[in-house]
């Protein structure tokens, strides 16, 4: 089916993606390409009329109009055929595929012991990234926060992520796995991914945040459970002289630090 | 009658400057928007020299040395401001007065049959407030840091102090926008009032016209949204200047501040509705011209009253389809998906209805009916490309990139433009007696359909292909490299795409002088507007009209010798 809609559409947009590494991405892609086939379908019937149209009833070959006000009750009942027809054949098909994607997926938020929990804070123009580290309790002597713009995260292994940002909105952006969740300030949001493939990437941010906004990127290495777990083991902990000052305030030459908050438990 | 004839006295000031009659306030609007049309479009070309070849020097015949100083380079904060000093000008300053303000002015009364305006007095205000917010607008150009350059939406906290944009601009951009929407909102209550108050004998609602329609519902959604975002700006303003703290939070808000998804939802209640306030004027003029040059009746016109009327309903609640990657409830999200999905049905009802009136008609591909079908064409990849964008899980991917832009601009530029253009040259002869060159105006159609097709579709192309919005250099990212080239073809399609609205400049202006003169009716209408001699006195009807038909009877069989007939002339069968 996936072949047939690609062919029919003749990929109508001449180019592709980034490559989709993700374990739901493929979701994403699919309701675009119904789209793609349902919208070119509509385009299609639009523009071959208006051809016909134009050969068949030009003034020239076609000097006499029909006076026809389209008031009828055949039009009427025409008129709600078409509406029908649009909603069951576009509306209904790409909500019920929407809505399908985010129950199972985008908003089931994976729980259990295998969960990596990273918390993000951005900043005007660099992404900072905590681990809750031995103890699993973000915002604690043991946090790992590894060099800015650098995240590390195991393959096939559900990731959640919360962010927050340190001054204004801006938003993650992950090309590779077709996602992307706002940082805003004063509150706490979250997404989960997964990837299913190793190697390289580069995430952005995809919300206006100031002039350098467009070098605001982010290195993405995915990396085998070991290769990570030894990753995590090599990074500095956050040492730090006290537990309670933790907060906004301190700054180490415009890099933050310890700005970890206590993880917001999702119903 | 009487009354204004007495009180007009004959200065250059009170007949051309501070006029009180819509004929002349039309102009005005028209003149400005054009100019800032072309200086929004010149920001445009910029931008896309950026983004096609980045840290190069502007070439002379974009003036770079004049626009970029002695290095000659776009700089990352010049090209903030480019961005969003054009969104803000072409949405507030070009389309707006062109379509509402223009064609508002000038044809709601001659299509109705009035006089002039409910309020000629506030008119002349609406069009002199609209005129000082362009220039605290552009006397922001002047300050010492430069203009605002938080985007068009100027969310906070970017677009307050503490988002890091220095000096005024940011408040000078609040402003001036506040300044336009108490202009809007002068003239929305003027067309409101005068459809309903000053309708010609015999004119009921559906004898309007359907330009009639379109200018109408869209003055009403702006009579019900502009109060909100001005209120939200005053807001922004105080937050900006005063220190208060409605939009602000985290670390920047000092005593808790306030919350910045506020402005979101306050910016896009008014803004959704606004890009129908936008749109709605063409698709009147587009139902009624498709009419007029089919020689056809507007196929099932009462029913595409009534679509055109349930947007004006669903665009009011939709807003939140804008902001789904915000963290918002997925109940909600998925209630505005939802909404926003429905709007297709209304929608595909009146592209039906257009495609029909088109079914054994008599086209006439005069320029007016060219602009009219590239409309159909441009609005129907606009509105289709939206079922993405509605699509909560395609928006997390596509939200803020150029898919995006692409699609808005199919929408809001693509077809406004080709709606404003359509309605130029229909209006032409009404406005100033003379024709537009006819071979001009189809060299200019051609050249402008084929290349912003190339421009927009391209556009959303890079933004399927992962490419985000407002990015001074795309280079940066190695996943967007190889969009280089397709990045560049969109450019040199978007300077041919320029270049051809000096072709229409040269047109608009060459044809006041020298274009041919105009007889009373140059495509056999028959609204009311083409019934009177040129030049059109200020009070249009020496004696009040009366109507006896609606405003469709094209190739009516009663009518003897004939295609139309005008709506005060009864169609009988008594002879």
């Amino acid at each position: 089916m996936k072949k047939i809609i690609k062919t029919m559409t003749g990929g109508i947009w001449l180019v592709d993606p980034p490559k989709d590494i993700s374990l739901n991405g493929y979701r994403i892609d699919n309701v675009i390409q119904y789209t793609d086939f349902v919208i070119t379908l509509y385009f299609g019937i639009v523009v071959v009329s208006l051809i016909f149209f134009i050969w068949r009833y030009n003034a020239r070959k076609h000097p006499h109009a029909v006076y026809d006000l389209g008031n009828t009750k055949k039009h009427r009942y025409l008129t709600v055929a078409m509406g029908l027809l649009v909603f069951f054949s576009i509306d209904v098909v790409i909500e019920s595929m929407a809505f399908k994607d985010l129950k199972e997926a985008f908003w089931k938020f994976p729980k259990g012991e295998d969960v990596v929990r990273i918390e993000i804070m951005p900043q005007q123009y660099a992404w900072n990234i905590r681990y809750p580290g031995d103890d699993d309790i973000f915002g604690t002597n043991d946090d790992i926060v590894p060099p800015q713009n650098i995240l590390h995260i195991p393959v096939n292994t559900p990731i959640v992520v919360q962010l927050t940002t340190y001054d204004v909105i801006h938003s993650f952006y992950l090309p590779n796995f077709r996602y992307k969740q706002d940082a805003t300030p004063g509150m706490v949001t979250a997404m989960w991914f997964q990837a299913k493939e190793t190697g390289d990437y580069e995430f952005a941010c995809a919300e206006l945040c100031g002039n350098s906004h467009f070098k605001m990127k982010g290195f993405l290495t995915v990396e085998s459970k070991d290769e990570f777990d030894n990753w995590i083991v090599a990074q500095e902990p956050e040492v730090t002289d006290d537990d309670d000052d933790w907060g906004f305030e301190e700054e180490d030459e415009g890099v933050p630090t310890k700005w970890g908050w206590q993880w917001k438990e999702l119903k | 009658m009487e009354g204004i004839k007495m009180s007009s006295s004959k200065s250059i000031m009170s007949t051309h400057i501070f006029s009180t009659d819509h004929k002349t306030i039309g102009k005005q609007f028209l003149f400005l928007g054009i100019f800032f049309l072309l200086f929004g479009g010149f920001q445009a070309m910029l931008i896309r020299w950026q983004l096609a070849y980045p840290e190069q020097p502007v070439p002379w015949w974009l003036f770079g040395s004049i626009v970029n100083g002695e290095a000659g380079m776009i700089t990352p904060d010049v090209y903030n401001q480019l961005f969003t000093m054009h969104g803000t000008i072409m949405i507030f300053w070009a389309i707006t007065p062109l379509l509402i303000g223009a064609f508002g002015n000038f044809v709601i009364p001659l299509q109705i049959g009035a006089k002039d305006m409910a309020f000629p007095t506030l008119n002349m205000l609406s069009f002199w407030t609209f005129f000082l917010s362009g220039v605290v607008l552009l006397v922001s150009y002047f300050l010492p840091l430069g203009v605002a350059s938080g985007g068009w939406t100027s969310y906070p906290p970017l677009s307050l102090p503490a988002g890091g944009i220095p000096g005024l601009g940011q408040a000078f951009w609040t402003l001036s926008i506040t300044l336009m929407g108490v202009a809007t909102m002068m003239g929305a209550i003027n067309y409101v009032i005068t459809v309903i108050r000053l309708r010609a004998p015999g004119m009921t609602y559906f004898r309007m016209p359907l330009s009639v329609w379109g200018l109408w519902l869209a003055s009403i959604l702006n009579v019900i949204f502009v109060p909100v975002i001005a209120a939200g700006l005053i807001m922004l303003l105080t937050d900006q200047l005063l220190g208060t703290q409605f939009f602000l939070a985290g670390r920047l808000a000092a005593g808790g501040g306030g919350d910045p998804l506020l402005f979101q939802h306050v910016f896009w209640i008014f803004g959704h509705p606004e890009v129908y306030i936008l749109i709605l004027p063409v698709w009147g003029i587009v139902s009624e011209l498709l009419s007029v040059f089919s020689r056809k009746p507007a196929f099932g016109a009462k029913i595409t009253v009534i679509c055109m009327s349930t947007i004006v309903v669903l665009s009011s609640v939709v807003w939140g389809h804008h902001m789904y990657t915000t963290g918002m409830s997925p109940l909600l999200g998925k209630t505005f998906m939802f909404l926003t999905l429905l709007i297709s049905i209304p929608s595909s009802i009146f592209f039906f209805n257009w495609l029909a009136t088109l079914w054994r008609g008599s086209l006439h591909f005069d320029p007016p009916m060219l602009h009219t079908m590239a409309v159909i064409w441009v609005f129907a990849i606009g509105g289709l490309t939206g079922l993405y964008n509605a699509t909560v899980t395609a928006d997390i991917y596509l939200h803020d990139t150029m898919f995006v832009v692409g699609h808005f601009h199919y929408t809001m530029a693509a077809s406004v433009l080709f709606g404003g253009y359509a309605a130029i040259a229909y209006w032409y002869p009404r406005m100033f007696g003379r024709m537009l060159n006819p071979l001009l105006s189809k060299i200019h159609f051609w050249g402008t359909f084929i290349s912003i097709n190339l421009v927009f579709f391209n556009m959303m192309a890079t933004g399927y292909a992962g490419q985000h919005r407002r990015l001074y250099n795309p280079g940066e990212f190695e996943f967007l490299k190889p969009l280089a080239d397709i990045n560049i073809f969109i450019t040199i399609s978007a300077f041919i795409l320029g270049a051809f609205q000096i072709l229409f400049l040269y047109n608009f202006i060459h044809s006041m002088v020298k274009g041919k003169v105009a007889e009373n009716n140059p495509w056999k209408s028959n609204t009311l507007e083409w019934t009177m001699d040129y030049p059109i006195a200020h009070g249009n009807f020496s004696t009040a009209p009366q109507v006896v038909n609606g405003p469709h009877e094209y190739s009516n069989p009663n009518v003897k010798d004939a295609d139309w007939v005008c709506q005060t002339v009864k169609i009988g069968n008594e002879s």
